[in-house]
């Protein structure tokens, strides 16, 4: 990439004399269009099965709540399951995101650089710990010391409206279930915080402390801001991430087809991607599989936008950062 | 700056040089270490003193007692110290390391806990034999994840074999080829790396598996798992072909060759150890999805060697099948499935650690 312009035009001179060339040069080109073609084809095929679900459901698919398949006529809507997908990744990221910036703020200005790259080594570890082995520890380890805290989150901060609990049953809430998509966020976004923050040219960080700065100084007026793009690009990343976690949360969140606003600490939520599988097991026909089709268009749908928007905003500060 | 530099005599200025990678607000003053280490003891002694001798809660103590005394200790300190300026730094000092210590005590939990309870199931025949005549409550002396081992690394074949090829085509089309459509190929990539598993499994279920072109098989479940090791085969292998030195390209070209041979004469063997990197992070990417094989692949208890016809089991879906079982053998062997897939994973990552880190082009 030393000379790119000069490169490019005389590779493609290259690239169209040889008959070899050129259908090495097409087969390329054609592979390299496999991830339009798959996403078209999810967007095609999906999105075709939200006709027959809008044909007998209506907009109340998506504004209702409810799974009523085998009444006449069956009703169903995914609107708490979409909210309730937004409502666990909000409490992911209002518990994981200050972790994960404390974390990198740890691991560049703070840890000694070798204790910085063993931790980053394990972080990077805790990044490739699959869902299930996460649900499966989130069910039996974390389970019980999250009843805990929220009895005592409860008890204490009860008169708060989202931490009121009238059943006094603590199990599969979505506070669980967000704490474990911040478990999932955390190394996420810390591995691009990290990246982006330790891209702060040191010459700036030494002129704000030759200036009498002191480090939350340096970090509140030179750090943050200068890396406050890909930081932003990080944690919608791990939102992205979040709302398609699927089997995760399956073990730890009860799904309750009743919209749970805000009771976070209430019995009972919703997740999209938790519901297409939870249903699928014991699907009742082919009307049923539709529908959980159109919901997986929709889920398809929010993650794209959220990671597309992720994406630009990454992109764009790592070429202003450059 | 460099209009300046003639003010100083050679030797100044390159003892200047060696100053700049000196880090100022490392170093710290005698007196410092000495209150960070009273900031840091105090607290603690009270909170265990309180632990022991007052009837609260632990969760409590820790958050609500033990932080705040913390942070009001430590921004003492600091004010002793350095003044007011040092309150701010000393808070964001305390918080960055208890939330290292948090994420530190969440990891150690999960292996901790996933080596001390899958130990227990782990033993020769639970690698090796297989789930059938075995219920749930069925002691840990019989059956094992064979075919879930098995059925993993067919499908994960399957799946390198499709996405390996397109994945490294389309980092060649970027650093290679570099046609007109190059920004929209890698907006594309990073698009599908942001699909969802549970998406990705629905696609292959709606278009081969309802549509009755493939039952659920291990087929299936690698076309799945090739939709999610497809982007981030391409993106690590992009970056590995950017580090290939264009003068190896222009030389090769300058000497005859073609574009294609040039491609896989030159570049590709030039970048072998990242492309092999690429690949086997692209396995660690996919290997413990469950949602994908939920829907595409089905389960099985028998050993399946056929990758078509019939459905196939997996270590992921393996554990998701038997985590929330009422019998305590069952959930062992859900903990033994944990513990080898991560070590599966772990092994996956150190072995793309030590080869990524030999240099390229050599």
């Amino acid at each position: 990439m030393a000379n790119p312009d000069l490169g490019q035009r005389d590779l493609q001179a290259a690239a169209t004399s040889h008959r070899g060339d050129r259908i090495f040069n097409r087969v390329v080109t054609g592979a390299a269009f496999t991830a339009l073609l798959v996403l078209a084809g999810i967007a095609v095929f999906l999105g075709i099965q939200v006709i027959p679900a809008f044909q007998s459901q209506g907009l109340s698919f998506l504004t209702s709540t409810g799974w009523d398949i085998n009444t006449d006529p069956p009703t169903a809507g995914i609107f708490g399951m979409l909210y309730g997908s937004l409502l666990i990744a909000g409490i992911g990221l209002v518990i994981g995101t200050p972790v994960a910036l404390l974390l990198s703020i740890f691991l560049v200005f703070i840890a000694p650089p070798r204790v910085s790259r063993i931790l980053t080594n394990f972080i990077d570890l805790m990044a490739a710990i699959p869902s299930v082995i996460l649900g499966l520890w989130a069910f039996y380890i974390l389970n019980s010391q999250a009843q805990v805290w929220q009895e005592l989150l409860n008890q204490y901060l009860g008169w708060i409206p989202i931490f009121q609990n009238d059943s006094g049953n603590f199990q599969g809430t979505p506070f669980i279930a967000g704490f474990v998509l911040a478990i999932m966020m955390i190394p996420i976004v810390t591995s691009v915080t990290r990246e982006v923050l330790g891209r702060t040219p040191p010459e700036l960080i030494n002129a704000s402390e030759a200036l009498g700065c002191s480090m939350w100084t340096m970090l509140r007026y030179v750090a943050l801001p200068y890396g406050r793009g890909g930081i932003v690009g990080g944690i919608m990343l791990g939102l992205g991430r979040a709302l398609g976690e699927t089997v995760a949360v399956f073990f730890v969140l009860k799904i309750v087809f009743d919209t749970n606003w805000y009771h976070v600490i209430e019995s009972g939520g919703g997740s999209v991607a938790t519901l297409i599988v939870s249903r699928f097991g014991e699907v009742s026909g082919a009307f049923e599989l539709n529908l959980l089709l159109a919901a997986g268009f929709f889920l398809f749908l929010g993650t794209l936008i959220v990671n597309v928007i992720a994406n630009l905003i990454v992109t764009r500060t790592g070429r202003l950062q450059k | 700056m460099t209009t300046h530099t003639e003010v100083f005599d050679e030797s100044r200025l390159v003892e200047l040089r060696e100053q700049l990678p000196i880090r100022p607000w490392r170093s710290k003053p005698r007196r410092f270490t000495w209150s960070v280490i009273i900031a840091s003891l105090a607290p603690a002694v009270f909170v265990g003193l309180l632990y022991v001798f007052a009837d609260i809660p632990g969760a409590l103590l820790l958050v609500a007692v033990y932080l705040p005394v913390q942070i009001f200790a430590s921004g003492l300190a600091a004010y002793v110290t350095r003044g007011t300026r040092g309150i701010a730094d000393s808070v964001i000092i305390v918080n960055a390391i208890g939330a290292t210590v948090f994420t530190g005590i969440i990891l150690a939990s999960l292996l901790g806990s996933l080596i001390i309870r899958g130990w227990a199931a782990l033993s020769a025949h639970f690698i090796f034999q297989n789930n059938v005549y075995i219920n749930p409550s069925t002691p840990l002396e019989y059956g094992g994840i064979g075919h879930a081992i098995l059925g993993t690394f067919l499908i994960v074949l399957i799946s390198a074999v499709i996405a390996v090829p397109i994945g490294i085509a389309t980092a060649v089309y970027i650093t290679e080829v570099r046609g007109r459509a190059v920004p929209y190929v890698r907006f594309f990539v990073q698009a599908m790396s942001g699909v969802p598993s549970v998406v990705a499994g629905l696609f292959i279920l709606t278009t081969l598996v309802v549509t009755g072109a493939l039952s659920q098989s291990a087929l299936a479940g690698g076309l799945a798992y090739a939709i999610l090791m497809l982007p981030t085969v391409a993106r690590t292998a992009e970056e590995v072909l950017k580090l290939v030195p264009e003068e190896l390209r222009t030389g090769a070209l300058a000497l005859g060759s073609t574009r294609s041979r040039t491609v896989f004469r030159v570049v590709l063997p030039a970048a072998k150890t990242g492309i092999i990197t690429a690949i086997i992070l692209g396995i660690a990417r996919v290997i413990g999805e469950t949602a994908p094989l939920l829907l595409a692949a089905g389960n099985a208890d028998q050993t399946v060697v056929n990758p078509t016809g019939s459905p196939i089991s997996s270590i992921p879906t393996y554990i998701f099948n038997n985590v929330a079982l009422p019998y305590p053998d069952a959930v062992t062997r859900a903990w033994g499935a944990a513990l080898v897939l991560i070590v599966l994973v772990a092994v996956l990552f150190t072995l793309a650690r030590v080869i990524g880190a030999r240099k390229p082009g050599r």
